[in-house]
């Protein structure tokens, strides 16, 4: 559907023209974030610079009865950023800027676009740092975290976006600029900052973000841990948590990973180990040292074929250089893949892992891992051929099984990646028809047209529509007279 | 669509509950001598409560351990008290996974005892919360000192299911640590004082109980030598779970020489690092001019027993770190009389008063809220009497239109008023 001449008008005049993309070939850009299976170009893109301008924007599409699909840097994997009902894609690279950095008080007041390690870049002279860390942070966008609730390795100790959240400044569906949240520590009222992390657009466009700044540690220490098979690597994470030791990072690549790895960057796991731990420590110095030992000894109890200590910080980046190159090395063994993200109960981790071996060998395909084992927050890729007919269905299928697998076993969809288009379909997985219908009832609250990032999120399912009511508690006979 | 009589209603309630968990009266709240209250055994009890009492255009009081029932506006009209003290389960405890589901009743203090024999521990430590339902440290967003360290139930609620005001059981959030399948349902409930539904079980995340603990008690001459020694512990690698101020009154209700202000700091890890840290702690204290001495293992207890022993008024104030000596001085500026104390860290604090008259108080709220406006923070009176709390707002302005935006989550999910009708703030 074609945007009126008079939204396009007002979109020109409020952003001038470099503002507004209009073109076919400019709007193909904006097609789909980083999950490519879903494409849909917007019918515009908007590029604002303040608060007001995308005021601005919401109230003239809302009036218009025009979908509006926020735009970070694109870099999500659930195909949130894209516009399948076409509308106004609102991209927020133009609001940049770090509006104010307030040490005293530990936090940072930011625009949506700015991007996720320019933050820390720009504290970390005076000894602090932004803790979520997800593995696009040197192109993510906060804002984009924010409408995600982002993770990353390193939120296994310091928790997830939304535990670094102070204070949101949001245009939400109504048109209203709903300022929520701020520095302090306590506040009166509903806690609207907690509810609108993690609402991926859908209540409303975040213009501006006030973030806890957490102090550096006095100590880090990176080790790597090889074993013979990724069952073996599971035990071990989970004999860690275990014992009471919460590492700031615990992650996992298993063998096809590892190799990916290795023709990439060069032999920085050790070749013939069915999976690495990578594993760190951070914190005051004694206590890294303690704790390292100490998780040492557990994956050499666990048959940890190997396990070496960086020794300094150009070891410690050598070892992270693998894990971080991870994505970019799959291409050397897959054309194509379906990424998971699904979350078991971390004691799960050894009994997932094998289940995935079998999945992985009824469907003939191959998965490579590398995920946050710590938490137990699965990334299998799963890797498949899309020239050869039927291999992506295949695909789908074992990815399916696998979701499945984890639920069972009182797991949740998604750990970090949010739900977008991938994943709608698989909330009722998880929830019970009350459950969804409330959500949906939470997103009218703030979106009562319908127009904010549709599609995204909740399912197309009875319990998110109109109308319903779930089923009440039937009352005794002769409650009633 | 109305039930006849009062009595009909009485056998309605008793139906669902049993002849011997069903009371006419019941402990007043807030001065309120509720008509009915019930103790359900089960959750789907409690959603039948809710079903009933919404069709009967009831009034519901949510009540856990009572510790907390003077928080926001004194109740109208109370119709039905419905009591979690039977839904007291703990449910599924997994230690490998650090995680434990319970029922709303369970207090604080009876999951610490089964967490205990594994090495683990839930950090909610509100004023007296040994006692205290989880379900209630929950809906009033109550926290303590390990806050500092370990952030609140906001930070640890991962999973919640609860029965909204027309009785539909409903789950939100995980089971799991870590999740963003979609809307963080959990931070809604939490503080919302049970006014979008009643809280009944809670999934929870827990941290591994640290080897060994220290405290050190530092003394101080004035609060800008308290603020300076705040300023340079957070600017700083050291990793405290607490950083608590004691002011003068509240060292006097702990049994110590209340000569001056103080920080209760305490370091819990494995024992070297303990060590290692004691050493910048002492050093920081005294370079802002501090005394330090070190305390004993139940020095926790005591402050807890002495905060949760003060009568009379509770503000709580949210405000940041770098206004803590401004506080003090507010606070003490206004009400003469009032005790201190509070994570000064994370300007979290509560003034504690004897006695206020309505028009004393209210003048002090209005100073004291003017200060914290502009950081977002908040004075929440969390006790007086009723006699002075009707005379004026316990929550203080929440600025439109996040205002707007609660009153019309409130509607949605409670029409009618059933939960906690006219209690938080804005009369919602």
């Amino acid at each position: 559907m074609a945007l009126s001449a008079s939204v396009v008008a007002g979109l020109q005049r409020l952003l001038g023209p470099a503002g507004v993309v209009l073109t076919p070939e400019g709007r193909l850009t904006y097609e789909s974030d980083m999950l490519t299976l879903y494409k849909a170009a917007p019918d515009a893109v908007a590029l604002p610079m303040t608060t007001n301008e995308v005021q601005v924007i919401v109230r003239l599409c809302r009036d218009a009865r025009v979908p509006i699909v926020p735009r970070g840097s694109g870099t999500g994997l659930i195909g949130g950023a894209t516009a399948p009902l076409g509308g106004v894609m609102v991209s927020m690279t133009r609001m940049t800027q770090i509006l104010e950095v307030d040490f005293p008080n530990r936090c940072a007041t930011v625009q949506p676009g700015l991007i996720n390690l320019w933050l820390t870049n720009a504290v970390r002279d005076r000894g602090w740092f932004f803790a979520p860390d997800p593995s696009s942070q040197m192109v993510s966008s906060i804002g984009g975290n924010v409408a995600t609730n982002a993770g990353g390795p390193h939120c296994l100790k310091y928790g997830i976006t939304t535990n670094h959240v102070l204070g949101l400044e949001i245009v939400t569906g109504t048109g209203d600029v709903v300022r929520v949240g701020g520095k302090a520590s306590e506040r009166a009222g509903y806690d609207l900052t907690g509810v609108m992390v993690g609402n991926e657009g859908t209540f409303g466009l975040v213009t501006a973000i006030t973030v806890r700044l957490l102090h550096l540690p006095e100590a880090v220490k990176t080790a790597l841990a090889s074993f013979a098979s990724v069952v073996e690597a599971s035990e071990a994470v989970s004999a860690i948590i275990a014992a009471g030791i919460i590492p700031a990072a615990l992650e996992m690549l298993d063998d096809a990973m590892i190799g990916a790895v290795n023709a990439a960057v060069g032999k920085v796991y050790p070749d013939g180990a069915g999976a690495v731990l990578l594993i760190e420590l951070d914190g005051p110095r004694a206590e890294v040292e303690a704790q390292a030992e100490r998780v040492a000894a557990i994956c050499r109890e666990r048959q940890a074929l190997m396990v070496t200590v960086a020794r300094d910080e150009a070891e410690r980046a050598l070892l992270w250089k693998g894990r971080k190159e991870a994505a970019g090395a799959v291409g050397r063994i897959t054309a194509a893949y379906l990424l998971q993200d699904a979350v078991v109960p971390r004691s799960r981790l050894p009994q997932i892992m094998r289940e995935m071996v079998a999945i992985s060998k009824r469907h003939n395909l191959l998965f490579a891992n590398v995920f946050h084992a710590g938490d137990g927050n699965l990334h299998p890729l799963i890797c498949y051929d899309d020239r050869k007919p039927g291999e992506l269905e295949r695909a789908q299928q074992a990815n399916e099984e696998l979701l499945h697998a984890c639920i069972a076993l009182g797991g949740t969809v998604s750990g970090e990646h949010g739900i977008g288009m991938d994943k709608a379909k698989n909330l009722p997985l998880q929830y019970a028809e009350a459950d969804l219908n409330f959500m949906y009832r939470l997103r009218r609250v703030f979106d009562p047209d319908g127009l904010m990032n549709p599609a995204k999120l909740l399912p197309s399912h009875p319990a998110c529509g109109e109308g319903f009511r779930p089923s009440r508690p039937t009352l005794p006979a002769g409650t009633w007279v | 669509m109305a039930v006849t009589t009062s009595a009909a209603l009485a056998d309605g309630l008793r139906a669902i509950v049993g002849a011997a968990h069903l009371r006419e009266g019941g402990v007043p709240v807030d001065g309120v001598l509720p008509r009915w209250s019930a103790a359900p055994e089960t959750i789907e009890q409690a959603a039948l409560l809710l079903a009933l009492a919404q069709d009967a255009r009831l009034t519901v009081v949510p009540r856990g351990g009572g510790t907390a029932l003077e928080l926001g506006h004194p109740p109208a009209r109370v119709d039905l008290v419905l009591e979690t003290r039977r839904l007291d389960a703990v449910l599924e405890y997994q230690p490998e996974d650090l995680t434990v589901t319970v029922q709303a009743g369970c207090t604080a203090g009876a999951l610490s005892a089964q967490l205990a024999a594994r090495g683990q521990i839930l950090p909610l430590d509100p004023p007296g919360w040994a006692g205290r339902s989880l379900g209630g440290i929950a809906a009033t967003h109550a926290s303590g000192p390990l806050r500092q360290r370990y952030g609140t139930m906001r930070d640890l609620l991962l999973g919640v299911r609860f029965a909204q005001a027309d009785g539909v059981l409903t789950w939100g959030g995980a089971k799991v640590v870590k999740s963003v399948s979609g809307y963080d349902v959990p931070k809604l409930m939490v503080g919302a004082l049970g006014t979008l539904g009643v809280l009944l079980e809670l999934t929870l995340r827990l941290h591994p109980a640290p080897d060994h603990e220290s405290t050190w008690l530092a003394s101080f001459r004035t609060p800008a030598h308290v603020q300076e020694c705040v300023a340079a512990l957070l600017d700083s690698t050291v990793q405290p779970n607490r950083i608590e101020l004691l002011d003068a009154r509240v060292l006097a209700a702990c049994g110590l020489p209340a000569s001056a202000t103080a920080l209760a700091v305490s370091i819990g890890t494995v024992e070297p690092a303990v060590r290692a840290q004691e050493g910048l702690v002492k050093a920081l204290v005294q370079r802002a001019r501090g005394t330090v001495e070190t305390m004993g293992a139940s020095f926790w207890r005591t402050y807890d027993r002495a905060l949760a022993g003060f009568e009379g008024v509770t503000l709580r104030i949210g405000t940041v770190p770098a206004r803590l000596a401004d506080t003090l001085a507010s606070v003490h500026a206004v009400l003469p009389e009032a005790a201190m104390a509070g994570s000064a860290g994370l300007g979290a604090l509560q003034a504690l008063t004897g006695h206020a008259e309505a028009p004393a108080l209210q003048a002090a709220l209005d100073r004291l809220r003017e200060g914290v406006g502009d950081v977002g923070g908040s004075v929440i009176v969390e006790r007086a009497p009723r006699a002075v709390r009707e005379r004026l707002d316990p929550w203080g302005p929440v600025p439109e239109p996040a205002l707007a935006a609660m009153r019309a989550i409130k509607t949605e999910f409670d029409p009618r008023g059933v939960l906690n009708a006219g209690r938080f703030v804005g009369g919602i």
